[in-house]
């Protein structure tokens, strides 16, 4: 009973840390809007450019065109771009003092990362929403539904959570801002090329295979991949099973971190 | 023994390079207004993270009602509120947001929130402002907001670490008064630390001068003053023979430099000085003027942790202070 009441808690904690983020994007959205453009232009002009490519095109699983097989690509990459940096706002936060006051609550340390990884999991979604809205416009055909889209927000998030708490357990060892802007820098681009996010994972140099292979962003892409583009849902369960284990393990690393944060 | 509001035992707290506490005791009784002294880097905010659990000590115990900050640290957190010495208020919120997700994370039911909320806004003078962004807010403003935030969960213990750094003369005034009332009506006890002597003397019952991790000494401030020694009255006369005179009276000077300043150290100034100088008139010596000084805690301070009330500074700790200055000015 105890033990029940202190996970409600827990989560509870989480919750209010994640709305105490989302009423800051509230009074500004701007930065929602912005966010909107990257994912617009990889797939408006990388993407449109990419499909008269004919070594592309054969490569693809059967029977899909080039912006069919990207748009997941983009998808988790709009994610993958904002989380990554999501460290430099903890920083931020400890250099004002905001992150003391927060932890002098009786919210523990693990419920406040939760919280903050939620609330980058939602700003995940507005882009998401941008990506989707854009692929109809494009009329590239994705298979469009009520599930698809919850599915496709819940990796969404996900894999914001994901990104962002790897993003924390950095901030807490490097611990400036310029610092974490260069990491954040360094680790994007092998993220994103080391997956399956613009091009599959067959034609790439065999060195790379097995980065792909343990990158989580590969299993995001391939998660919304089988629900928006092939319909083979056959891997589904892992794919949400190892960002699901990849977001726990970094969520405690971060949690752990968070104290070194302001000692 | 009666139960005490914050008992710290023997606390010790070692960084890698430097014993930022060192073996430090002391105990802070029910709605006393407790405050510690000292230059930059002397341990004060280091003794306050650890009574609120932020750091774990190296050594030693502390209490908050009784409870073990070790031990039970979300217990201690629930019973105390915290304004750090940074700006801690949220700039991208209202005043009413920030408050409202204090009280939220202190674990406050739903229906008491929204009545609380406005009793500690109104408390702090800033209802007309409740729906602003805070980030156009003055120093002033935002150290009481903070204030609220920290209030807003009724703590038995509350923090307030620098609590007018930064704040024009007047902002200061306002906030002196509200710890005043907080204490008066509520009970509340308040532990602050501070380097502004003025500020210590107006508030503090009993303050702690710390110096290099140490907890020099301990007191009320009219003891401590009256330790340091009695008032000093200084006179100045072209009268030649007022050292003599005055060594007739029965005053011992301390000074008596030869262009006439005659420095001595006396009981009770005020009092004794009209007698002092119908005795000097009576020799027959022209007195010009006279002057009397009280100690200060700033005599007190100097005396405890020396000359080297700069030197203590970190890097850190000036480039903090700094930004917090200029964020707030």
């Amino acid at each position: 009973m105890r033990a029940l009441s202190e996970v409600r808690k827990y989560f509870a904690n989480a919750l209010i840390i994640a709305e105490l983020e989302l009423r800051k994007i509230r009074h500004d959205q701007t930065q929602i809007w912005v966010r909107m453009v990257q994912p617009a232009l990889w797939l408006a002009i990388y993407g449109l450019a990419m499909t008269k490519l004919q070594a592309m095109n054969s490569n693809i699983p059967a029977g899909l065109t080039y912006l069919q097989f990207m748009t997941p690509g983009v998808l988790a990459q709009s994610a993958l771009f904002v989380a990554i940096f999501f460290g430099i706002n903890v920083v931020w936060e400890r250099d004002l003092g905001l992150l003391n006051k927060l932890l002098s609550t009786p919210a523990s340390r693990s419920s406040i990362i939760l919280g903050k990884a939620l609330s980058a999991g939602v700003r995940g979604i507005f882009q998401a929403i941008a990506v989707i809205v854009l692929s109809l416009i494009l009329r590239i055909h994705l298979i469009l539904n009520p599930l698809t889209i919850l599915g496709v927000f819940v990796v969404i998030i996900l894999v914001s959570m994901c990104f962002s708490c790897v993003s924390m357990a950095i901030a807490s060892l490097v611990k400036t801002r310029e610092r974490m802007m260069g990491f954040g820098q360094v680790m994007t681009m092998p993220l994103f090329f080391a997956s399956s996010a613009i091009y599959p994972i067959s034609i790439m140099p065999s060195w790379i295979k097995p980065i792909a292979y343990v990158n989580p962003l590969t299993y995001s892409v391939d998660a919304m991949r089988d629900m928006l583009a092939t319909g083979n849902l056959h891997s589904l369960p892992l794919d949400f099973a190892v960002i699901v284990a990849t977001t726990v393990l970094f969520l405690v690393l971060a949690s752990l971190g968070l104290k070194k944060m302001i000692s | 023994m009666e139960e005490k509001a914050i008992v710290v035992r023997n606390l010790v707290k070692q960084y890698p390079r430097v014993k930022a506490v060192d073996n430090v005791s002391f105990d802070v009784d029910k709605g006393e207004i407790f405050g510690l002294l000292g230059p930059n880097g002397a341990g004060k905010t280091t003794t306050i993270r650890i009574l609120l659990t932020l750091i774990p000590p190296t050594a030693g115990e502390t209490l908050i009602y009784n409870v073990n900050t070790a031990r039970n640290s979300e217990d201690v957190r629930r019973m105390c509120g915290y304004v750090p010495q940074d700006v801690s208020a949220d700039g991208d919120l209202t005043s009413y947001e920030n408050v409202l997700i204090s009280a939220k994370l202190y674990g406050m039911p739903p229906k008491e929130r929204k009545p609380r909320i406005h009793e500690v806004l109104s408390f702090l003078e800033l209802t007309d402002r409740e729906h602003d962004m805070v980030n156009t807010f003055s120093g002033g403003m935002m150290r009481r907001l903070e204030i609220a935030q920290a209030l807003v969960n009724r703590p038995k213990v509350l923090f307030l670490d620098e609590p007018s750094i930064g704040l024009d003369p007047n902002a200061r005034r306002i906030i002196w008064g509200l710890i005043k009332k907080l204490r008066d009506e509520f009970n509340t006890t308040i532990m602050m630390t501070t380097h502004d002597m003025g500020e210590a003397d107006e508030l503090c019952d009993r303050i702690g001068i710390m110096n290099r991790g140490h907890l020099s000494t301990l007191g009320k401030p009219a003891e401590l003053k009256a330790a340091v020694g009695g008032d000093i009255i200084t006179i100045n006369s072209s009268s030649p023979n007022c050292f003599l005179k005055l060594k007739e009276l029965g005053y011992s000077t301390i000074t008596n430099s030869p262009d006439g300043h005659c420095d001595l150290v006396v009981n009770n100034g005020e009092t004794l000085i009209p007698q002092l100088l119908e005795g000097l008139k009576a020799g027959g010596v022209e007195v010009e003027s006279v002057s009397l000084k009280k100690p200060t805690l700033d005599d007190v301070f100097l005396k405890y942790t020396g000359a080297r009330i700069e030197e203590g500074d970190t890097f850190a700790e000036t480039r903090r202070a700094r930004r917090a200055f200029t964020r707030r000015s």
